[in-house]
């Protein structure tokens, strides 16, 4: 499946390495607009599926390019801002963006953003499973899957495995999986952090699966 | 007007007037007039006087009266010239010239510090929408480069959002007409978003946190309430105790929303309870515990009146509850 292409157009070169750092980190192709005189040319070139705009840039105005861009596509295009006024959101709104977030944003937002625009305009049927080590973990219906039989999961357990799964043959810290589930508002402490991973382990053993989530003393978990 | 002065200040036109009487009797008499007839013609003299100056003075009285009334009522004292009729006696006119004047010089001031003060709030909110790249570029460094140290970093970086936040605010509660719209919102996606804003704080306090969702709507400017929250979210936080809690929840009552902030920390005394809106005020515990700028509450307090969302705090020694109301207003919901 080709991974969805993301064209960034921003002008600070910090913000757009590290934004194009956390993309493809999350699995999408993504492109740096550099030419600020002819962005409209370099956006047909590239032909993303997504854009996200900063409304503040040199030469040209944000919303100029995204009026522009809505004469010839309808791809989505998310607003991004240091300035939270009303007239700036309206604009983005009318001018035909899609979303609009201001600076500093929870990363764990933007990105649900992304996914739920492409979902949308593009009707991508998101791979709802992960496997791993002939375990199958079931997003939809949050169940996990091993030799036929299936384990029921909490919303905690489900998020938990998720993330092992996601950095699966990698060392997950506990701060981590912690701050993983912040993001998605779940939001648990370090004892029922411990708490929850045992009653997988439970389930797990249940199944059939037996030392699937490794204690890595000190450092976290594994599988 | 005082009318013992009113008189006083007659006394030399009396004094002449007597003079006159006098000189005038003993030429009437020096010409052959009978005592009876000028008596009769002093009598009759200070009579009318006497009647005339009585009338004279109630009318003064009166009408300077009346302008005093009208200068209480008004706001801005200084603009009774605008209200007075330009006085007809040419001494007064003067004074009316002098207030007149005053009463410009005064205005030309005002106009020139709140011109200062626009320009100055401005300046603020052009600093505070500048500084927000930065911050965004250090998170995304440190969240692309996860380590312990980064995490640290981010705790500090929380912070210091918090700060420009809370001067932004500052800035705009003052002159809040264009700053706010409203608009129907969930309010619960506003309490995760105000938690996520906390997020390293939280953790780090290791705050249990409890939330009891419900999908209520209610109209307000979702940024304003998000900062609120957080505000009460930081109170919570630093007021706390081991194991601090914080519950979240919601209720409606009659034709409000009631969102409830419940923590199980040190509380507020008695005593500093009702002061606790103040600005610069930091209470006891406030000044045990350090960062008490004082400035949190006082700010929630005039952004909610500015909102007109109720907030309400009860607080003893095992925890506050602080509550937002929200008034459910039809008559927008059929307008949409």
């Amino acid at each position: 499946m080709n991974p969805n292409k993301i064209m960034i157009i921003e002008d600070d070169p910090i913000i757009q390495t590290e934004l194009k750092n956390l993309l493809i980190g999350n699995g999408y192709e993504v492109s740096v607009l550099s030419d600020f005189l002819n962005p409209v040319a370099n956006i047909k070139k590239y032909n993303p599926h997504l854009i996200i705009l900063d409304i503040k840039l040199p030469y040209i105005n944000g919303f100029s390019i995204c009026s522009e861009i809505r004469s010839f596509s309808d791809m989505p295009i998310i607003f991004v801002t240091s300035s939270d006024t009303d007239m700036d959101e309206l604009n983005s709104i009318m001018l035909g963006g899609d979303a609009f977030i201001t600076k500093p944003y929870h990363t764990a937002i933007l990105l649900a953003k992304i996914t739920s625009l492409l979902k949308r305009i593009y009707h991508t049927k998101q791979c709802m499973d992960y496997h791993w080590q002939g375990a199958v973990l079931h997003l939809e219906n949050s169940s996990l899957e091993y030799n036929n039989q299936k384990a029921e999961l909490t919303k905690n357990e489900l998020k938990i495995l998720s993330y092992l799964f996601k950095n699966a043959g990698k060392i997950c810290t506990r701060t981590d999986i912690i701050d993983d589930l912040w993001d998605n508002q779940l939001y648990i402490d370090d004892n029922a952090l411990s708490v929850n991973i045992n009653r997988i382990r439970d389930k797990l053993k249940e199944i059939g699966l037996n030392h699937f989530i490794q204690t890595k003393h000190r450092q976290g978990y594994l599988i | 007007m005082n009318k013992k002065l009113y008189f006083k200040n007659l006394l030399p036109s009396f004094l002449l007037q007597i003079l006159c009487m006098l000189l005038l009797s003993l030429f009437l008499l020096a010409v052959g007039n009978s005592f009876d007839s000028i008596l009769f013609i002093l009598f009759t003299w200070i009579g009318i006087d006497f009647i005339i100056t009585s009338f004279a003075c109630q009318k003064r009285k009166k009408e300077l009266e009346k302008l005093l009334q009208l200068q209480e009522q008004l706001k801005e004292q200084y603009l009774i010239p605008e209200l007075m009729k330009i006085p007809e006696r040419a001494d007064d006119q003067v004074f009316y010239f002098l207030l007149k004047t005053a009463e410009k010089s005064m205005l030309e001031q005002i106009d020139q510090i709140r011109r200062e003060r626009m320009e100055y709030k401005e300046y603020i909110e052009q600093w505070i929408h500048e500084i927000k790249t930065p911050i965004t570029a250090i998170k995304l460094l440190c969240e692309n480069n996860r380590s312990p140290f980064t995490r640290d970093l981010l705790t500090e970086l929380e912070k210091i959002t918090r700060f420009t936040e809370q001067a932004l605010y500052y800035a705009r509660s003052e002159h809040t007409e264009k700053d706010y719209s409203i608009h129907e919102i969930r309010l619960f996606d506003i309490v995760h978003r105000a938690i996520s804003d906390n997020k390293y704080l939280l953790i780090k306090n290791n705050v249990t946190i409890e939330i009891t969702e419900s999908d209520d709507l209610v109209f307000s400017d979702e940024k304003w309430v998000q900062f609120i929250l957080n505000q009460i979210i930081i109170n919570a936080i630093q007021y706390r105790t081991k194991q601090p809690k914080i519950h979240i929840y919601a209720k409606q009552q009659a034709n409000q929303v009631c969102l409830f902030i419940k923590d199980n920390g040190i509380g507020i005394s008695a005593d500093d309870l009702p002061r606790v809106f103040e600005k610069g005020f930091t209470g006891k515990n406030g000044r045990i515990r350090q960062n008490a700028t004082g400035i949190g509450l006082y700010l929630c307090k005039r952004l909610c009146n500015k909102l007109e969302i109720g907030l309400d705090l009860t607080s003893d020694t095992n925890g506050t509850v602080i509550l937002l109301s929200f008034y459910i207003n039809h008559f927008i919901c059929q307008v949409q």
